[in-house]
């Protein structure tokens, strides 16, 4: 069973992303900081990780932590998620995310799983 | 002393510097043409070989400062160097006009009162302390050999009959009046130019606090974009769960509840974005983003992918065909923008089991882009109005209470800001074809042909 790390300091989003997938038969564990998610990341080693973008401390932290993953570990499926979807609102550009993809909340369920295994 | 030239624009000095010799060579022709002209037609008895000799150093002067300028600096002299020159060209032409005023009847000449342009230019160079200076010494001179002349020290060069410097009645009042003209010339020129730098400043300032805003703007779309969707993103997922039977099967009344909720939070989705797009579209914002080369194939595909589920709701087929190496030199939100919102009204206001089309294709020196649905069509007398903000139509209201009639505005806003054209066909019951026509870049036929 494979278990998605899901980092995203909206708690609501962890539980119905989460049981969503624990439906769909994958294994989840959560943070809610950056910080809790590279630990987990160590410890867990997770299959995939979903990545919010926008996190209190950091408007574009998402972005910051996706380099950081990305660079430690290059071979762990990310996939960044974010409620804004246009690209004006940030000072970035899709090309400049480092993730596998790069995606809207909210993401409809069937998509999100479709993706994930494209991973797995 | 450097520091001192009162300039923002250091640049302009080099100008300033090459236009000052010219005005010099002029101001030579002039003094050697009057000399001439009054040693010719005998008017006054002068001491001309000194006047010559003066006239000799000025060229001289003004010849060794463009050999140095243009021969030596090339036109381009350092901050340094420049207030340096500058002070060497002041004491130069203040020593030179003195001597020419003196020996030519000192306060009795009128040409003594070209020292005011002197002092313009020098106020106009440096600040206001740095004149002072000269302006001080200036004055102090004048007074000095007044008095010298007065006292009888050093002999006074009369220019006419019946002027001596022994004529105090009509030596002070000229020596007052040219002494105060010189200062006030001074004073007004360093005033004018403080006028203009605190204007320059109070500018500055604007400029901070309309970047400031402009910031501000940036975050206040990314913050509402946030707030607003991030809780229907929660939502959303919380229907699905139900939907799921996550927690317990639904009755299928609440099935049905929960599917309505669901329907009125994307449409509310919707909503947000395009009242956010329209703001933003206002802005005139998107023009700042900068285009890139995008792959037109993965965004239809990406597009229709997001709006799958809408669309099998329905049981409405999304049908695509667009050219793998197709694409087109846009912004990513554009191009989602013009293709959401008309794929989404599409799957919106066509009846089910139906097919939405989406073509791309190159034609000529454009990328003609196509969204046909087989829907409910637009009356005739309407289709001028779609394109009008806040309208929507008869049927799109009674098939649908949500929607801003923003939603085609901002496409006509977003395909103009590509330098596109849009245009649409519509018959009512058997469907509407919207055609937009984008550039195609040109970069396309140069790229080498290993690179497609």
């Amino acid at each position: 069973m494979s278990k998605i790390l899901i980092i995203d300091d909206d708690l609501d989003i962890q539980e119905t992303m989460g049981s969503l997938l624990e439906a769909e038969g994958f294994q989840i564990s959560a943070a809610e900081t950056v910080e809790k998610g590279l630990e987990l990341i160590e410890s867990e080693s997770p299959a995939l990780v979903l990545l919010d973008v926008m996190f209190p401390e950091k408007k574009t932290r998402g972005f910051e932590a996706a380099a950081e993953i990305k660079a430690k570990y290059p071979k762990l499926p990310l996939f960044v998620l974010t409620a804004i979807n246009r690209e004006y609102a940030f000072d970035f550009s899709k090309e400049d995310v480092k993730a596998d993809e790069f995606l809207n909340k909210p993401v409809k369920i069937e998509r999100l799983v479709k993706l994930i295994r494209n991973y797995l | 002393m450097a520091s001192k030239i009162d300039s923002s624009e250091y640049a302009d000095l080099n100008r300033v510097i090459g236009w000052f010799i010219v005005l010099r060579w002029v101001a030579w022709a002039g003094v050697a043409v009057t000399l001439s002209a009054v040693r010719l037609r005998m008017l006054f008895e002068l001491p001309f070989p000194v006047l010559y000799a003066l006239t000799g150093l000025l060229c001289l002067l003004n010849l060794s400062f463009t050999l140095y300028f243009r021969t030596l600096k090339k036109g381009n002299l350092s901050r340094r160097e420049t207030a340096a020159f500058f002070h060497a060209q002041i004491v130069a032409d203040y020593t030179l006009l003195f001597f020419l005023v003196y020996f030519t009847g000192f306060l009795d000449n009128p040409f003594s009162y070209f020292f005011v342009f002197h002092v313009m230019l020098t106020a106009f160079i440096f600040s206001s302390d740095v004149v002072f200076v000269y302006v001080g010494a200036l004055v102090a001179v004048f007074v000095g050999v007044f008095l010298a002349e007065y006292g009888g020290l050093i002999p006074h060069y009369s220019l006419g009959a019946g002027v001596s410097a022994g004529n105090l009645r009509q030596s002070l009042p000229r020596l007052l009046s040219l002494v105060s003209t010189l200062a006030l010339s001074a004073y007004l020129i360093t005033s004018i130019k403080r006028r203009i730098a605190e204007k320059g400043e109070r500018v500055e300032v604007e400029l901070d606090r309309y970047k400031n805003l402009d910031k501000i703007k940036s975050n206040f779309i990314l913050q509402v974009t946030h707030e607003l969707r991030g809780p229907l993103a929660a939502m959303s997922g919380y229907h699905e769960m139900i939907l799921r039977g996550i927690g317990g099967a639904p009755s299928p009344k609440t099935l049905e509840i929960i599917q309505k909720a669901d329907h009125r939070t994307d449409n509310l989705l919707t909503i947000i974005d395009e009242m956010i797009d329209y703001a933003y579209m206002k802005s005139g914002e998107e023009l700042r983003q900068a285009k890139s080369e995008l792959a037109l194939r993965e965004l239809i595909d990406e597009n229709l992918e997001l709006l799958e589920p809408h669309a099998a709701r329905k049981q409405i087929a999304l049908v695509s065909n667009c050219p793998r190496e197709l694409s087109v030199r846009a912004t990513r939100d554009l191009l989602k923008i013009i293709l959401g919102n008309l794929v989404n009204n599409a799957i919106k206001y066509s009846p089910a089991r139906t097919t939405v089309t989406v073509n791309a294709q190159r034609e000529g020196g454009e990328i003609h882009l196509l969204v046909r649905d087989e829907g409910f069509g637009i009356e005739p007398e309407e289709l001028d109005k779609i394109f009008e903000e806040f309208y929507r139509t008869r049927r799109a209201r009674e098939l649908e209470r949500d929607g801003t009639g923003l939603g085609l505005p901002i496409v006509k806003r977003a395909v103009e800001s590509l330098t596109g054209r849009l245009t649409v066909y519509s018959e009512l019951d058997k469907g509407t074809t919207f055609h937009i026509f984008l550039p195609a870049t040109e970069a396309t036929d140069e790229q080498d042909p290993d690179h497609r």
